[in-house]
């Protein structure tokens, strides 16, 4: 039955094809303009690791000022002091734990055809690579030992593989960078996490980095951190009094596989704050944290309130366009009074007359969902061209925003058809039959 | 095959009753021929909608093959209309967007047979009624006669017991009806039991039975089958 009452809800458009329009382009604008602003909030909050997001926890220490909180919240600071994040780093308490921050530099390549240019890039340590699963296309990254020994070794994308060497293996090449030579390790296939899970300081959003190379190099003074810092106290001049300082700009990210291990490094840090309190540090010891990515993320705000709100009112326009909708199925529906009075009469009990226009709805809802996906689309390339590049990646409907497109429409013009089915089923074929 | 026991039906609006049948006693046997007169507003058609389960009745008893009406649910009635009653119209009640083949078919689907058992019957009737040559046409292609046969092989699809028809006859010219009245005798003589409802008293004699319904009451005005049984209390 289910192909008749397709075929039968294909002829009753047919015959209100004007009516039918309406509805289409009813449900089509507001499922356009709520999977627009669903697909990019969507991949806003998606888990950019999902398969062990829960053993990922980023590190805050409270060694803000003694009299103020970070934030009206009272919440830690958002990063390290150099000082207390290579102390944990060092402890090698975790799994794995990657010291961090971001640095820029300036390439200079060999072909001296080709002018030198500016790098962002990332400093960090020799775990970064294997807690955060990332795909490489050549060679892998450094080991704990270069981290310790200040080795110049460096990895690359592989866009930069492909400037630098034409695509080529590069691993055992050089790439001078800042005035020196550092050895190619690996080169990163491509790997471009929504979000920028391990470092949303600069940027959520942001693509991933063109270089990486061993935090403890960030100390040679060689090439110029980038990032956020934040300092409580003024610090004396002098590159080590900045490492000295209470100012933060280090970001901490831990691999703890079990609860107990999460219990254990927690303890861990409040101990070592407990210990720096007793030096005049750390005066709050207990509000210390441990945020797995996704708390992290929730806790960084990463989906923005502009987002959010947008979200919210493109439901409410599709609230809007789902009531007329039903205004609309109502005319249509008891419009067929008479065809539903005859088939009454032939057989046809009120629960045949739900499915059928039930069927019908979810027709017109299908086709809704199908013109609200193109309009979808054209929305995403408007924010694409308001917003810029950092939005590129969110602006793109995959294959569960398509079905959730779909999916959406056919359960809204199921829900705006259910009272106009209703209606349509109540009536009495006996009046119908004599009118005609 | 069909008993009505003091079957009455009223019908209330702002605290107004109209009783449209009062106290109907009334059996029809299988194979019978039953024409129903009277004038306009007598309760004819609530009549015939109440024997052909479209609507229920304010009180008494119906039985349709033994079977108590009162105690079956909307699916129950449904079930009922499909299998054992069929029904023409005075103003055929095709629907318009169905072609031939697919109008006869509707009662089909509701029966649930398998594609070529639905297709023989529909060409079969068709044929019946002259128009399988027809049957892709739009009822809107058709005469009123010719849309009036249609509405005889839908109401035959589904092989009723049971051929409820209400005033079939009552928007063809009178050599179209004469068409349309010798079918349904030939139908009726092939086993099928008619109810008709008709203003046109030449053809209510044809029947083998006339009632004639007033002011909610019902008489026998011709008994010509000696096995019935028509009470009315005029």
């Amino acid at each position: 039955m289910f192909s008749y009452y397709v075929k039968l809800a294909y002829l009753s458009c047919k015959r209100t094809w004007g009516m039918t329009l309406l509805m289409v382009c009813a449900i089509g604008l507001g499922i356009g303009a709520s999977m627009t602003t669903i697909t990019v909030n969507y991949l806003m909050s998606a888990n950019p690791i999902p398969h062990k997001s829960e053993q990922l926890f980023y590190v805050q220490m409270d060694s803000w000022e003694p009299n103020n909180t970070y934030d009206d919240n009272g919440d830690a600071p958002t990063q390290l002091t150099y000082r207390d994040a290579t102390y944990l780093w060092q402890a090698q308490k975790a799994k794995r734990q990657s010291i961090q921050s971001g640095m820029a530099a300036v390439i200079e390549p060999a072909d001296k055809e080709v002018l030198p240019f500016m790098v962002q890039g990332r400093a960090n340590s020799a775990d970064f690579f294997p807690m955060f699963d990332v795909p490489f296309l050549y060679g892998s990254g450094w080991d704990h030992q270069a981290d310790l020994k200040k080795e110049r070794v460096i990895v690359i994308n592989a866009e930069l593989n492909e400037r630098l060497f034409g695509g080529k293996d590069s691993t055992g090449q050089t790439v001078r960078m800042a005035g020196e030579d550092y050895k190619v390790t690996g080169v990163i296939d491509r790997w471009n996490p929504k979000p920028r899970f391990y470092d949303t300081s600069t940027g959520s959003f942001n693509d991933v980095e063109d270089v990486f190379v061993p935090f403890s190099l960030i100390t040679e003074q060689k090439f110029g951190r980038s990032g956020n810092t934040n300092c409580w106290k003024p610090t004396e001049s002098g590159f080590q009094a900045f490492l000295d300082s209470e100012c933060i700009w280090v970001q901490l990210w831990v691999e703890l596989p079990t609860a107990q291990d999460k219990d254990a490094y927690f303890s861990f840090m409040n101990a070592y704050a407990k210990e720096q309190h007793q030096y005049g540090r750390f005066a709050r010891t207990d509000n210390n944290k441990l945020r797995d990515v996704m708390q992290w993320l929730e806790y960084a705000e990463v989906v923005s309130d502009d987002a959010s709100m947008m979200m919210a009112m493109s439901l409410m326009f599709l609230l809007v366009c789902l009531l007329n909708t039903v205004g609309l199925l109502l005319a249509k529906f008891l419009g067929k009074a008479s065809e539903i009075g005859v088939r009454q009469a032939l057989g046809a009990s009120r629960n045949d007359l739900f499915i059928q226009h039930l069927i019908e709805s979810g027709c017109i809802g299908l086709a809704g969902g199908l013109l609200g996906l193109i309009l979808a689309l054209l929305g995403l390339e408007a924010i694409k061209a308001m917003y810029g590049d950092w939005i590129r990646d969110l602006a793109q409907l995959d294959f569960t925003l398509v079905a959730m497109a779909i999916g959406l429409a056919i359960v809204s013009a199921l829900l705006a058809g259910l009272y106009p089915t209703w209606r349509a089923c109540q009536v009495q074929p006996s009046v119908q039959l004599k009118s005609q | 095959m069909l008993t009505m026991n003091k079957i009455s039906k009223s019908f209330i609006t702002d605290d107004v009753a109209t009783h449209a049948l009062r106290d109907i006693q009334l059996h029809v046997n299988e194979g019978d021929f039953v024409s129903v007169t009277g004038p306009s507003g007598s309760g004819k058609t609530t009549f015939l909608n109440i024997a052909g389960l479209l609507e229920t009745s304010s009180s008494g008893e119906y039985l349709l093959d033994g079977e108590d009406i009162a105690k079956l649910n909307d699916s129950g009635r449904s079930r009922m209309r499909n299998q054992k009653i069929g029904f023409i119209f005075q103003s055929f009640n095709l629907i318009p967007d169905l072609n031939l083949f697919d109008n006869v078919d509707v009662p089909l689907r509701y029966r649930g047979l398998n594609t070529a058992e639905r297709r023989k019957r529909i060409e079969y009737h068709l044929d019946q009624v002259g128009l399988a040559s027809r049957m892709k046409h739009l009822p809107s292609q058709l005469s009123g006669g010719q849309q009036q046969r249609v509405a005889i092989a839908r109401a035959l699809a589904t092989s009723p017991r049971f051929l409820l028809a209400d005033e079939p006859t009552g928007n063809l010219d009178s050599q179209m009806a004469q068409s349309v009245m010798s079918l349904l005798e030939d139908i009726n003589k092939a086993g099928t039991t008619i109810l008709m409802v008709t203003h046109d008293p030449s053809l209510a004699a044809r029947a083998k039975r006339q009632i004639y319904i007033k002011d909610g009451h019902v008489s026998e005005l011709t008994n010509k089958n000696s096995n019935l049984h028509v009470v009315g209390e005029a």
